[in-house]
């Protein structure tokens, strides 16, 4: 069985943010929120990179042990999902995410937070796949089509890599071979294999 | 002082006999939980199944894997996967139809172990663990945040620490009341009542009381449900789940404000009278006279050691509950995302504590002494529980009346 993850190759990523800019367009994301985000590290410095982060769809995901309802679950292929039904916007996940990925409107409880929301993978929600009330809540299914994340599709330098695990782990290998360098699967360690101490 | 024992605490046979009803159900309970620490239910697994449209043999997570790596290859360098006519295109790569469902999948943590299982190839490309704060160029707050290992310790301390650690102090502290209940009975009025009163706490301090104990109550149930719901609520269903955390969301603040502004005329009323004195440490060598019915109770002022240890853990519990609580309510109003954390852990767990203190006064507040219900109650106690547990208080306020006269 395939397990999804993202990957980003920060030795090509150009910090465009087209990532972020495509998965609001595709999902209508509303304002305020953002699912995809790029981070530069060492601006500025000889040694600058940019990685584009969202959520990281984890291993023994801790937003998932946290959450006090029944919001956050996981897929057979790794996607975490959420239900913004049942969600009561109390911010655990939002603590417990090593990524910083969940994000609350600032809607309800004294203006501080609303009902949470976060990258799907572009998986949708528990509504039915493909339906508008699924579309309305997480934006579209592209899972269910068949299709991978928006995001890495769109990446025009193939940075930002999505998909079954081991293929893309494949194909970031083989390219690391071709051109004599790589700075490594950032926030993999965290993300994916937690019980393996540094 | 001689008292003259005419009530014994193993007098009081219909309370002890609830004590050990009540004592064995919690042994249950804490049976169960001590079980709930060991077993293996903390890691996260999936709890959904891909599968294909309109396909019922179960067998179709194979068209997802299919679908997911065929289209995954595709990402790899532009001469190996097309567009170019000669290129291995995925048949279903264009188009917007529908191939997966989803389905619920039974709990097993073989998926979770695999994903988790780490192969040599892997290994070698992977990044050290480390926290990563670099910019970024988007308004938002947090962006600029990469990763922060520390979140996984943070749930750990939540869902493990936090949760297993109240539940054993709530329940265990529980279960040894209703032990003492059904062993050494109620702390009874040896003497038997006096009926003779003296006033104990007027108005304003019952008001106080009530209502920061009705706060804190309020406060203790919603917090209890949004912390244990996933063991006490969602058996009964995800939807009562998800109500029942709403209301407990908006009822939690809704309540603070009773409970701060109690804990604040609580500490200006009472904080002179229960300053530490070199009494208390006596008292407490005694154990307060609790565990014995021989007349000999240590002496006590208005309040005994006992009664300040509860006054401590109300006033700087409170104090540190209220703070980490506003903290909570206002997102980045004054920590960043690491404060805020550990904001969250110290109002979990000093919660869950308090929770667990609070059950030892309302036990000896009620069914565990016998009068002592009445003096926050209607403001006057029996004369003669004023004299076996606070004498020196009576003789002051005895005297002063005296004096008057």
């Amino acid at each position: 069985m395939a397990r999804v993850k993202f990957l980003c190759d920060t030795d090509r990523c150009i910090e465009c943010n087209a990532c972020a800019t495509v998965c609001k367009n595709e999902h209508e994301v509303p304002w305020g929120m953002v699912r995809r985000r790029v981070v530069t590290i060492n601006d500025g410095e000889p040694d600058e990179k940019s990685i584009a982060i969202s959520c990281m769809h984890c291993t023994d995901a801790p937003c998932v042990a946290v959450c006090p309802v029944s919001t956050l679950y996981q897929t057979d292929l790794g996607i975490v999902l959420h239900d913004k039904d049942t969600c009561i916007g109390c911010g655990y996940c939002f603590y417990a995410c090593p990524f910083g990925a969940p994000q609350y409107p600032r809607a309800s409880l004294f203006g501080s937070r609303g009902v949470m929301d976060k990258c799907t993978f572009c998986a949708g929600g528990p509504e039915e796949n493909g339906s508008e009330a699924e579309f309305r809540k997480y934006g579209r299914n592209r899972i269910a089509e068949g299709k991978l994340p928006i995001c890495a599709e769109v990446c025009s330098t193939r940075a930002l890599l999505a998909g079954d695990g081991d293929t893309i782990g494949e194909i970031y290998r083989e390219r690391v071979i071709h051109r004599g360098y790589g700075a490594g699967a950032w926030g993999w360690k965290t993300a994916y294999y937690p019980e393996n101490e540094t | 002082m001689k008292t003259e024992v005419r009530v014994r605490g193993k007098d009081f046979t219909g309370y002890r006999i609830v004590g050990a009803i009540a004592a064995l159900l919690l042994a249950l309970v804490f049976a169960w939980q001590l079980f709930e620490l060991f077993d293996d239910d903390n890691l996260t697994v999936p709890e959904v199944r891909w599968g294909a449209a309109g396909d019922d043999s179960g067998v179709a997570g194979v068209l997802a894997d299919d679908l997911i790596t065929a289209r995954s290859r595709l990402q790899d360098e532009r001469y190996r996967t097309g567009p170019a006519p000669d290129g291995e295109v995925p048949a279903n790569a264009l188009g917007n139809e529908i191939f997966l469902t989803d389905e619920p999948l039974p709990r097993d943590t073989t998926l979770t172990r695999s994903w988790a299982m780490l192969d040599e190839d892997t290994g070698q490309m992977l990044q050290e663990r480390q926290r990563v704060v670099g910019r970024s160029s988007l308004p938002y707050a947090n962006a600029e945040l990469f990763e922060r290992p520390f979140a996984r310790d943070w749930r750990l301390g939540l869902a493990d620490f936090a949760t297993h650690l109240g539940a054993i102090a709530i329940i265990g502290f529980s279960l040894l009341l209703a032990l003492i209940l059904a062993i050494r009975g109620r702390v009874p009025i040896l003497e038997g009542r006096a009926h003779r009163t003296v006033k104990r706490f007027n108005l304003f301090e019952r008001a106080t009381h009530w209502m920061t104990s009705f706060s804190f109550i309020m406060l203790a149930i919603t917090g209890v449900s949004i912390a244990y719901g996933d063991t006490l609520i969602r058996p009964f269903g995800d939807e009562l789940l998800g109500a029942t955390g709403w209301i407990s969301t908006w009822g939690h603040p809704i309540f603070a404000p009773p409970f701060a502004l109690g804990i604040v005329f609580m500490a200006v009323m009472w904080t002179m009278r229960n300053l530490p004195s070199r009494l208390d440490l006596h008292w407490l060598s005694k154990g307060g006279g609790f565990f014995s019915d021989d007349g000999h109770n240590p002496p006590a002022r208005k309040f005994n050691a006992g009664q300040k240890l509860i006054f401590w853990s109300a006033i700087l519990g409170g104090i540190t509950m209220v703070l980490s609580g506003l903290t909570l309510m206002f997102p980045y109003y004054w920590l960043d995302l690491e404060g805020m954390s550990w904001a969250m852990l110290i109002h979990a767990i000093l919660g869950v504590l308090l929770i667990a203190i609070f059950i030892g006064h309302i036990y000896i507040g009620t069914v565990g002494m016998q009068g002592a219900f009445w003096a926050m109650w209607g403001g006057n106690v029996d004369r003669n529980w004023a004299k076996e547990h606070h004498e020196l208080w009576l003789a002051e306020i005895e005297d002063g009346k005296q004096g008057k006269a």
